[in-house]
């Protein structure tokens, strides 16, 4: 344990053990409400029905699908832009990677809704059909992921020795094609599982763009049956946080066993708010 | 683990004979443009392969930002005019703006102060491992919730239904909310901090791991005490570190809109839920004001990165 280290820490720990422990069990506070709210009903104790009716409106399964075939979608065009993006800037550009870096990090300073504002602003008159479309959420989404998945995929390429693979890769007769998809992406993995599964969960519980758009997520539904069935919106609250730990434990769960004090991705970067 | 890479590279070997004949495709370009002749000779050809990124950027990112500051220095017939940017002082809208900054700066200190107390109790916790990783794991969730859900929850536990807005009611015949509502400023603090709290502990934890053990002893060898260790030694080289996050904490709640709109339906007087009035339209079309209200916050939250990023450069002269 080199890393901690305070004067005469030794064996008393009994402070921090009561602040870790009433921390925690202020945290589960909402989350234990929700779940006794969300899956009872006044006497008659553990129930299903509010699920059940909820599941069973007709907005359920479309919008969730709209949620999930968006998060895929954006995954799929930052990937497409910043991999080799990316790849480029660090073969080959290298003295760009400032400027790159740096307007990658431009989305963290305009809030979601002062960029659906310029957004109704600069595309509703020119582009009338764009915005009406819900897959224009998608390069919103992109920006709004950028930073995030930027530094997800720069870290991971810092991490491989991105020069020495294309060399030895072209020495033995490959393309960049082929030295693209089967030795740099390959070695990507991790980086691409992080970024993947962080924008995966922010585009899941993004609700400003869309609902100020027009257009029907999962959230936008969350929110209209809040307001006549509190239960079932609880209950599906619930679902979705315990979903989004198991989502991001997986990545906690993974940076912890290799490296006990660094997480394994900038925690700076809130994207649920 | 082999075999799914195995599977990978095979796959990615068939897309890569699908893809060799188009190579000049946008997705090709990146790897493959610096071995083509013709582009090698061109002088900027490095920029090349990074205009999608920049072509993106501006189109989705600039152009808005763009639009906004210009939409907001003119006035709606479209001429030169500082109107709605003098606008924002009015009572009602200045109003709006200091009730947000009240409530990021509240949640951001005292989100700041419990949040520091949570990292150093990781930092320190010495005996049961368990505790420290469930409640390190648990920070990283908790400070990436908010939204909906979050709101949602909250609604369950000290709603007008809540559990703990009944359980309190039925024990001591005292209604919970009509002193402490969530949609309330105070409602807002508290459901705010479920996030800030938590986020405070995470981006604070490394600049507490990285205290060393040398230095404290070092200042007591040379007859301080703790306390004076604390304030000469551990305070100004954490400084920047815990002055930066605290910014950071008040970006943060400053731009969050869904979780004030879900637990107040739009009645919280906030910059952005005002913002989201005027683009769904439920208040007068005035785009330019709109606008300016969007540049206003813009500018505030810039305020406070930039700011963070020079305490944070100061950082890491001590902490590596």
């Amino acid at each position: 344990m080199s890393g901690t280290s305070r004067v005469g820490t030794g064996s008393r720990s009994i402070v921090q053990e009561i602040v870790l422990v009433t921390a925690g069990l202020l945290f589960a506070v909402p989350l234990v409400a929700s779940a006794s709210f969300g899956f009872t009903l006044p006497e008659q104790g553990f129930s299903l029905e509010p699920m059940r009716d909820a599941v069973a409106d007709s907005g359920f399964a479309p919008q969730v699908l709209q949620s999930l075939t968006l998060a895929l979608l954006t995954i799929v065009a930052s990937f497409a832009l910043l991999i080799p993006t990316l790849v480029w800037l660090h073969l080959r550009a290298r003295r760009w990677l400032p400027l790159a870096e740096a307007l990658s990090v431009i989305p963290f300073v305009v809030p979601a809704v002062a960029l659906v504002n310029g957004a109704n602003l600069a595309f509703r008159v020119t582009v009338p059909g764009f915005l009406t479309s819900v897959y224009s959420l998608v390069p919103f989404y992109v920006i709004l992921t950028l930073p995030l998945v930027y530094r997800a995929l720069d870290a991971g390429l810092r991490a491989i020795d991105l020069r020495t693979l294309c060399t030895a890769s072209a020495s033995l007769g490959s393309g960049p094609v082929r030295t693209f998809f089967s030795i740099i992406l390959p070695n990507l993995r991790p980086a691409l599982l992080t970024a993947a599964l962080l924008s995966f969960t922010m585009v899941l519980g993004e609700y400003v763009l869309a609902t100020l758009l027009l257009h029907s997520t999962f959230p936008v539904f969350l929110v209209q049956i809040g307001q006549d069935r509190p239960r079932a919106a609880a209950g599906l609250s619930l679902i979705t946080i315990v979903g989004t730990w198991l989502v991001l434990s997986a990545l906690t769960g993974r940076g912890l066993s290799r490296r006990r004090t660094s997480l394994p991705y900038s925690p700076d970067l809130r994207t649920a708010s | 683990m082999s075999q799914a890479s195995d599977l990978l590279v095979r796959g990615a070997a068939r897309a890569t004979e699908a893809m060799s004949r188009p190579a000049g495709g946008a997705f090709a370009g990146g790897a493959s443009g610096g071995q083509r002749p013709l582009l090698a000779r061109l002088p900027g050809r490095d920029a090349l392969g990074l205009l999608p990124y920049f072509a993106f950027i501006g189109v989705f990112l600039l152009l808005p930002i763009v639009a906004n500051v210009w939409t907001s220095l003119h006035d709606n017939s479209g001429a030169w005019s500082l109107e709605s940017m003098l606008k924002l002082g009015e009572q009602q809208y200045l109003s709006a703006f200091l009730n947000t900054m009240a409530l990021s700066a509240g949640t951001a200190v005292l989100g700041g102060a419990l949040g520091l107390l949570v990292a150093w109790a990781l930092a320190t916790l010495q005996r049961p491992r368990w505790l420290r990783s469930i409640m390190l794991s648990y920070s990283v969730v908790a400070s990436q919730l908010g939204g909906i859900p979050l709101a949602f929850a909250f609604i369950a536990a000290i709603g007008s239904q809540g559990l703990i807005t009944i359980a309190v009611f039925d024990a001591t015949g005292w209604d919970l909310t009509e002193a402490f509502a969530v949609s309330s400023f105070w409602g807002l603090v508290v459901v705010y901090l479920y996030f800030q709290v938590p986020l405070m502990a995470i981006l604070v934890l490394p600049a507490i791991m990285g205290i060393r053990r040398e230095w404290g002893e070092s200042a007591l060898s040379l007859g301080a005490g703790r306390w004076r260790y604390l304030t000469d030694i551990l305070l100004p080289i954490l400084s920047p570190a815990i002055g930066g996050a605290v910014l950071l904490l008040f970006a943060n709640s400053f731009s969050a809109y869904a979780t004030a709109y879900a637990l107040s339906g739009g009645g919280a007087n906030l910059v952005p839920i005002l913002i989201g009035f005027f683009i769904s339209g439920n208040v007068l079309t005035d785009q330019s004001f709109g606008a300016a209200l969007a540049t206003g916050m813009m500018f505030v939250i810039t305020l406070a990165m930039v700011l963070r990023h020079l305490l944070v450069r100061r950082t890491t002269r001590w902490l590596q």
